[in-house]
């Protein structure tokens, strides 16, 4: 009798209904954070502690900042304030041996020193074969794009 | 059909073909509507605050000082024969110690007012007498009453309209600046949602660019090879730039092409080299910041050949603290504009093809302040409110252009400071574009409409 009771109880408890959804994401890319403008002061700042690993002086600056003021395409003369360090003894940059023994340390290493950050997968895989499929690619031609590219001109 | 309708359709079908805009290389609508008046125009902005009493009015020392002296300073420019005693203008007597003894030879045979056409009673007629006030008005036709420095202007600049409507290069707009001060470099292209750096003008100051901070910053760059190296570069920065170009967020370049972005630098590589040949072109007198800025502009005109060039002059603006100074530099910007002339016409393909345009940004005070130079001669600002900072001039000579005629006086004005905007757009056959957006000065009209 008490199992007939239980049964009959049993039977009549209504069984939660559940949907599971799925939470809506935006994806959006690594370096999406970074949306703001540096000055000309923190761009030429870290573009050059970037390519000398050395703070620059307070008059260098100064007269870096009013050469770059000084011509009105930014990226015309960012391009010759590097192709400028380019030119330097001082500036530190990997061999192409070393680029091409281990590509993908040094694609890590790059997309850390300037864009502080790891590169996606995506990126990985695009510079390795980048690097593996042109003999003509030197570690100066890609650290200079690094310089002048536009996250690197973000924050 | 009959021969009516067919006649009412083909008309309709025609107004339609000739009325319909077409879309532009750049992607914009409405093309040029009438022929180019010439294909190069160079607008001087005989800047710095000029009184027109020393100007046009050709006073030299009388009203302003106590000596009852007049004669014409600007006599490459202007009609009218020099001053015959204290001279002070020229260039110094450095045997005998004495200042601006020697008065500059002319350059130009015949002065520009007998070839071209002077509006000598023009108005800055809106704002304060600021430089960058007149700078902007001079550049975009609308005056910026409430606007403070290390502002764009809020409205386009030529730069912009012509890019957008007539379909020029970046290469083809230059506003080659006397220096990085007074917001020059912010001249180039407005805030203007509508137009913006996408239409902007290139910009240099040479003394700057070529000065010592170009000297440590940028000479002697490394030469990279613009079809090899370069295109590795290119396409490693197209993959790194993809989704910042898709946003936005880009290093505010000038949209130059890469061909143009390379012309540039080559240009900025072979003024250095010029220059440490000491062969840049200069005026025959180049003892101010003014003359190698004109120098240097000639440069950019020999290399680049733009159909627009502005250049802005401001050594007169030591007028502030030495008269005698500012007689000087009136003097040698006369002399670097007589410069200027002479070589556009020696350049292959912009002789005889060039208008130039010659305004100052804005007057002086018709009183002095109390400050003396060596001279005792008192000096002279440009004040908020002092009606005769709004007295200026306005000088065209070129192709197309009526030789030896004068319009307006001093009893009738004619012009005004806005009007250059328009009148270049006049001059490129885009006016009617530029007037309808609406956003020049309600006083801005070509000159080619006041003459």
């Amino acid at each position: 009798m008490c199992c007939i009771i239980l049964l009959a109880g049993q039977s009549c408890q209504q069984e939660d209904y559940v949907v599971f959804e799925i939470e809506e994401q935006t994806i959006l890319p690594i370096n999406s954070e970074k949306n703001k403008d540096k000055s000309n002061v923190q761009y030429i700042s870290i573009l050059y502690t970037n390519m000398f690993r050395k703070a620059m002086s307070p008059n260098d600056m100064l007269d870096a900042l009013h050469a770059i003021e000084s011509i009105g395409d930014k990226q015309v003369a960012f391009d010759i304030l590097v192709s400028k360090y380019m030119n330097s003894d001082e500036v530190v940059i990997p061999s192409d041996e070393e680029m091409r023994s281990d590509p993908e340390k040094f694609i890590r290493d790059t997309y850390k020193r300037f864009f502080v950050r790891q590169p996606t997968q995506a990126e990985l895989t695009w510079m390795i074969n980048y690097i593996n499929s042109r003999q003509d690619v030197s570690a100066e031609l890609m650290y200079f794009a690094f310089a002048t590219s536009n996250e690197h001109f973000h924050y | 059909m009959d021969r009516r309708k067919f006649i009412k359709r083909s008309a309709l079908a025609a107004g339609g073909v000739i009325g319909m805009p077409y879309i532009l290389p750049s992607g914009l609508l409405n093309a040029q509507t009438s022929p180019a008046m010439s294909e190069h125009v160079v607008f001087v902005l005989f800047a710095g605050g000029v009184r027109q009493q020393e100007a046009v009015l050709k006073r030299y020392l009388a009203g302003s000082q106590n000596e009852n002296i007049e004669g014409n300073i600007m006599y490459n420019m202007l009609e009218g024969e020099p001053p015959e005693d204290k001279i002070a203008y020229g260039r110094d007597d450095i045997q005998n110690n004495i200042i601006g003894a020697h008065p500059i030879d002319r350059i130009q045979e015949t002065t520009l007012e007998k070839q071209g056409v002077l509006f000598p009673e023009v108005r800055f007629s809106r704002g304060g007498a600021g430089h960058f006030n007149g700078l902007a008005t001079g550049v975009s036709g609308s005056y910026y009453i409430t606007q403070g420095l290390r502002n764009r202007p809020a409205h386009p600049t030529i730069f912009e309209y012509l890019r957008r409507h007539a379909g020029f290069k970046a290469t083809d707009c230059w506003f080659v600046g006397v220096g990085i001060g007074g917001s020059r470099p912010l001249l180039n292209f407005s805030d203007h949602p509508d137009y913006g750096r996408r239409y902007g003008g290139n910009f240099i100051a040479p003394l700057t660019t070529f000065g010592s901070p170009g000297e440590k910053h940028f000479m002697d760059f490394k030469n990279y090879h613009p079809e090899t190296d370069w295109e590795i570069i290119r396409e490693i920065r197209t993959f790194l730039n993809n989704n910042y170009v898709a946003e936005g967020l880009e290093i505010p370049h000038l949209y130059n092409a890469p061909e143009e972005e390379n012309e540039i630098r080559e240009f900025v590589r072979i003024m250095f080299e010029k220059k440490k040949q000491n062969n840049v072109i200069l005026p025959p007198v180049n003892d101010n910041r003014d003359l190698k800025t004109l120098g240097y502009a000639v440069e950019v005109l020999r290399y680049f050949k733009p159909k627009m060039l502005v250049v802005d002059l401001s050594d007169i603006d030591v007028c502030h603290g030495d008269f005698t100074a500012y007689l000087k530099n009136l003097h040698r910007a006369d002399h670097g504009v007589g410069f200027l002339w002479r070589e556009i016409q020696r350049i292959t393909g912009m002789q005889d093809n060039t208008t130039m345009i010659v305004m100052p940004e804005h007057g002086r005070d018709m009183d002095p302040n109390p400050i003396q130079d060596l001279n005792d001669w008192y000096a002279y600002d440009h004040s908020a409110g002092n009606v005769n900072t709004r007295r200026i001039f306005t000088m065209m000579v070129g192709p197309g252009i009526d030789s030896d005629l004068k319009v307006g006086g001093p009893d009738n004005p004619i012009g005004d400071a806005s009007d250059i905007t328009p009148t270049i757009a006049d001059i490129f056959g885009i006016k009617q574009q530029v007037m309808s957006t609406g956003l020049l000065d309600v006083n801005a009209r070509s000159l080619f409409d006041r003459i």
